[in-house]
């Protein structure tokens, strides 16, 4: 039997070049399926991860999903605003525990900027009510102070007191800055494996002053007014993004929830953090399980190549499947020899795919980390992708008994002397 | 022949992928063919908005007493049994002789938005504390841990945060889940294991509630025996 | 009469798909030690024999006995064992595995019987030295022994086709046409290997070809298409 084996594994390594393609297809196919798998259960897992505590996103009566992105992902387009009045009434609501204002629009290259107040640093929490850290400086003490986070503290360099100016818009290039109102990291929070880590924190009174001489989406040509000179200004807001809302008691969020949709001073909405995460994956899961579809059909069709491949060959190894059975191989033995080759290489090919998915996934994660806020973690597969993978190699395995069969009834009709 | 032999062995192996993809994709999320709008989940589910699970009639009749045996057999309870034994819904009402009055009487509107407003504000039952309930209800998802949900706040009646007005404090159970659950999203009916712990509240406002550690979590399975 | 090496009786046989018998014969016996000639064009049942012989297929009626063993008594891999033992073949071409060294071509049988195996240890120190001699005896040098086997010339290969068939002194040797591909000044040179080898450990040799000047080397010589009733010989083969 272990010679089998090894004559299997001689008679591969003999015509290595064609199986090596087969192999490579095998493996690109299958850390793709294993990929997707992956990457959906860490995407989901890390978004739970990135809010805790918060029992409502209050904001303008748009999407419930649009909303959650936006103000707890900084993900996709501003929503509209909700008034400042709003957002004093709910703080004063008796159920209302803490609230948390935001506002965004700005961003420090390619980094979201998020305006807030120092409720933001005392309330917020993620994971598993983790609160935030600092792991240099301090809050907001001045108007022109801004916290960063872990990641764009690290991608670009800074460090305590080094001067930023922030860009109005969220685009990419070419945006027109607010230069002539310089930050100053006063703080870089403790990483958090959350989108907190790719944000740029202002106050939000800093956010009014940015914008003091601004009249929609650009500067007032002539008008200037320096930053020493903006406390003389009223610096509250007029508009937030959203709010986030910590009630005293978490089943009374469906009261609150009612009251806020019925008020009729300003449509609003009130969203369940968890509620709208499960309606998203809902959304989402249904195009994972189209690209889910289409990598099974691709490793199928890796099969198939390997499948035809080796029944290629089996023409011109008619001839030496008559020695091997001139000394004494029976036609199980022939059998065996074919399936073995294939079923190596499915093997070989579904491991290196694992080693692939691996290294792709360690070099996409800053990638992820820096641009979502998404945490990949090169870990064990979990039991869904040990699964996907046990399926894979059952299904190359059912696919290379073909070979063996076909080499196993050509050798019993061609015996010691196959016609050719 | 041959040639359907082999067709046959490539297709099994493709059925095989196929079904390996059907097993991961169904407990994670909806099924690729049906095509669900982001806040309607009926589709998918059996349930209407407004309905609620079903228990044993007498279940509601005859409303919980609680056994000084410690025992930890969780008894199964109605919703019912979570509301004051001595509150009555028709308070409001009280005084009111609605067949002297005439149709469209605003003492009768008035009447009916304070009973409303008496029914959102009902009180809890003090004497539910400490109690092994068995009770099905819908999850609202909270707070997860990864992908398994670990507190959840569980309503009477599908759709109880969309489209209907909420469920009063007594109605709702805030809870959180000894082991987190896996493949559980909003709107799901469970059966929830575990004993009832009154809230206290912290403000003048007495928006206390129901609680619960839950021992077991599992999915409800319609066993209509009556 | 049972010390016949090869003993075949009353022979009908037809392969399966097909109407007509292409083997029918009374008598083919082989003795042991015996080597013997047998000619016959394409057509006269020559696939056929060696499948007998070879235990491959069991013939619908007659009996097949090698050394004394009925090949009907026995299994399918009981067969297949039994051939590994005690024959050795030699085809026309193509006789190596091209993947596998050419000393693992030779012990080749080794790996698959371990009776053979035996007695291939009594030929040399280990298989391996065992093996080397065989080479040796048959003409190839040593040098040639670490090449791949497709650098071998055709001759080579034959010999070392040869060597294979020796290991382990099976009792019978069957060559089937093995001098075909080769030179017309080699093929002598070839068969003389053959014979005194088979000579040197007694066993019986069956030498298949349409050559009829090799013919003259062999005291017993059987032409298979006039005693196979059912030869279809091709006009121009």
């Amino acid at each position: 039997m272990s010679f089998l084996f090894r004559l299997a594994a001689r008679s591969a390594w003999n015509r290595r070049l064609t199986l090596a393609l087969m192999m490579l297809a095998i493996a690109l196919s299958s850390a793709m399926l294993l990929g997707i798998e992956r990457v959906r259960h860490e995407v989901r897992a890390s978004f739970s991860q990135s809010v805790s505590g918060t029992d409502l996103v209050v904001g303008a009566r748009t999407s419930p999903i649009q909303l959650m992105l936006y103000a707890i992902f900084r993900i996709g387009g501003a929503t509209n605003n909700m008034g400042w009045d709003s957002a004093q009434k709910l703080a004063k609501n008796p159920a209302v525990a803490w609230t948390i204002p935001l506002s965004l629009g700005d961003s420090h290259r390619g980094f979201p900027v998020l305006a807030t107040n120092g409720d933001y640093f005392r309330h917020f929490h993620y994971g598993d009510g983790q609160a935030l850290q600092l792991a240099q400086g301090q809050a907001f003490n001045d108007i022109f102070d801004t916290v960063l986070g872990a990641e764009v503290a690290q991608r670009l360099h800074y460090k305590l007191g080094d001067h930023i100016v922030l860009s109005h818009g969220m685009g990419g290039m070419h945006l027109t800055d607010h230069a002539d109102k310089p930050f100053v990291i006063t703080g870089i929070l403790a990483r958090t494996g959350t989108p907190v880590d790719r944000t740029v924190h202002i106050g939000l009174d800093a956010m009014e002053a940015i914008h003091l001489d601004w009249q929609g989406g650009a500067r007032i040509p002539g008008l200037s007014i320096k930053a020493e000179l903006v406390k003389k200004f009223d610096l509250t807001p007029k508009t937030v993004t959203a709010v986030l809302v910590g009630l005293h008691n978490r089943a009374a969020v469906f009261g609150l929830q009612r009251d806020i949709a019925d008020d009729t001073s300003e449509p609003l909405m009130a969203v369940l953090p968890g509620v709208a995460l499960d309606e998203l994956w809902q959304v989402v899961g249904i195009g994972e399980n189209a690209l889910l579809v289409v990598s099974g059909m691709v490793v199928i069709v890796g099969l198939a190549g390997l499948v035809s491949a080796i029944l290629a060959s089996l023409g011109e190894r008619r001839r030496e499947l008559a020695v091997l059975r001139s000394v004494g191989a029976r036609p199980f033995d022939i059998f065996l020899l074919l399936a073995l080759e294939g079923l190596a290489v499915m093997l070989a090919g579904v491991l290196l795919g694992v080693i692939l998915l691996t290294l792709a996934l360690c070099a996409l994660a800053p990638m992820l980390s820096a641009q979502f806020g998404v945490t990949l973690h090169p870990s064990f597969p979990a039991v869904g992708e040990l699964q996907l993978l046990l399926w894979t190699i059952i299904a190359g395995f059912v696919a290379s008994l073909l070979p063996g069969l076909r080499a196993y009834r050509l050798s019993l009709a061609d015996g010691l002397t196959p016609r050719l | 022949m041959k040639s359907i032999t082999w067709i046959g062995g490539i297709v099994a192996a493709g059925l095989l992928v196929g079904y390996s993809l059907r097993l991961v994709a169904t407990p994670a999320a909806a099924k690729p063919a049906a095509l669900v709008a982001a806040m309607d989940a009926t589709d998918s589910t059996p349930y209407k908005v407004g309905d609620h699970l079903q228990q044993s009639p007498d279940l509601v009749q005859s409303p919980y007493k609680p056994s000084n045996k410690s025992g930890d057999a969780f008894k199964e309870i109605a919703w019912e049994s979570l509301i004051p034994k001595n509150w009555d819904a028709m308070a409001p009402f009280k005084g009111l002789k609605l067949d002297k009055m005439e149709d469209g009487d605003p003492r009768a509107v008035e009447a009916l938005l304070k009973a409303k407003q008496y029914w959102k504000n009902a009180p809890i039952d003090p004497s539910m504390d400490g109690a092994s309930v068995r009770i099905p209800g819908f999850v609202v998802s909270l707070e997860r841990e990864g992908e398994s949900l670990k507190e959840f706040l569980l309503v009477p009646y599908f759709g109880a945060c969309i489209h209907v007005p909420p469920p009063p404090a007594n109605q709702i159970i805030h809870v959180h889940s000894a082991k987190p659950v896996k493949d559980i999203r909003t709107m799901d009916a469970v059966w929830i294991d575990g004993v009832l712990k009154v809230e206290r509240s912290d403000t003048m406002m007495g928006s206390a509630g129901y609680s619960m550690t839950s021992v077991k979590v599992e999915p409800y399975v319609d066993n209509s025996n009556q | 009469m049972s010390h016949a090496a090869i003993a075949l009786r009353d022979i009908n046989f037809t392969w399966p798909g097909q109407r007509t018998p292409t083997l029918v014969l009374d008598r083919f016996e082989v003795q042991a030690h015996e080597q013997v000639f047998v000619s016959g064009p394409s057509g006269s049942g020559k696939s056929t024999l060696l499948a007998l012989i070879g235990g491959i297929n069991n013939a619908q009626a007659g009996s097949v006995e090698i050394l004394g063993q009925s090949m009907q008594a026995l299994a399918g891999s009981g067969r297949d064992r039994f051939r590994v033992d005690h024959i050795g073949f030699i085809f026309q071409q193509f006789n190596l595995i091209p993947y596998l060294s050419i000393l693992d071509n030779v012990l080749l049988p080794c790996r698959f019987s371990a009776y053979r195996r035996e007695r291939a240890l009594a030929q040399g120190a280990d298989l391996l030295a065992a093996a080397q001699s065989l080479l040796r005896s048959l003409d190839l040098a040593p040098t040639l022994w670490t090449r791949a086997v497709t650098q071998l010339s055709i001759g080579q290969q034959q010999r070392v086709a040869a060597a294979r068939a020796l290991i382990g002194r099976p009792e019978i040797v069957v060559a089937d046409e093995p001098t075909s591909a080769l030179d017309s000044d080699r093929q002598q040179g070839f068969l003389d290997l053959i014979q005194h080898e088979c000579e040197q450990t007694g066993a019986s040799l069956v030498f298949v070809s349409h050559d009829q000047r090799l013919a003259q080397r062999f005291d017993r010589r059987i032409a298979l298409d006039e005693i196979n009733r059912c030869a279809h010989v091709e006009e121009n083969a």
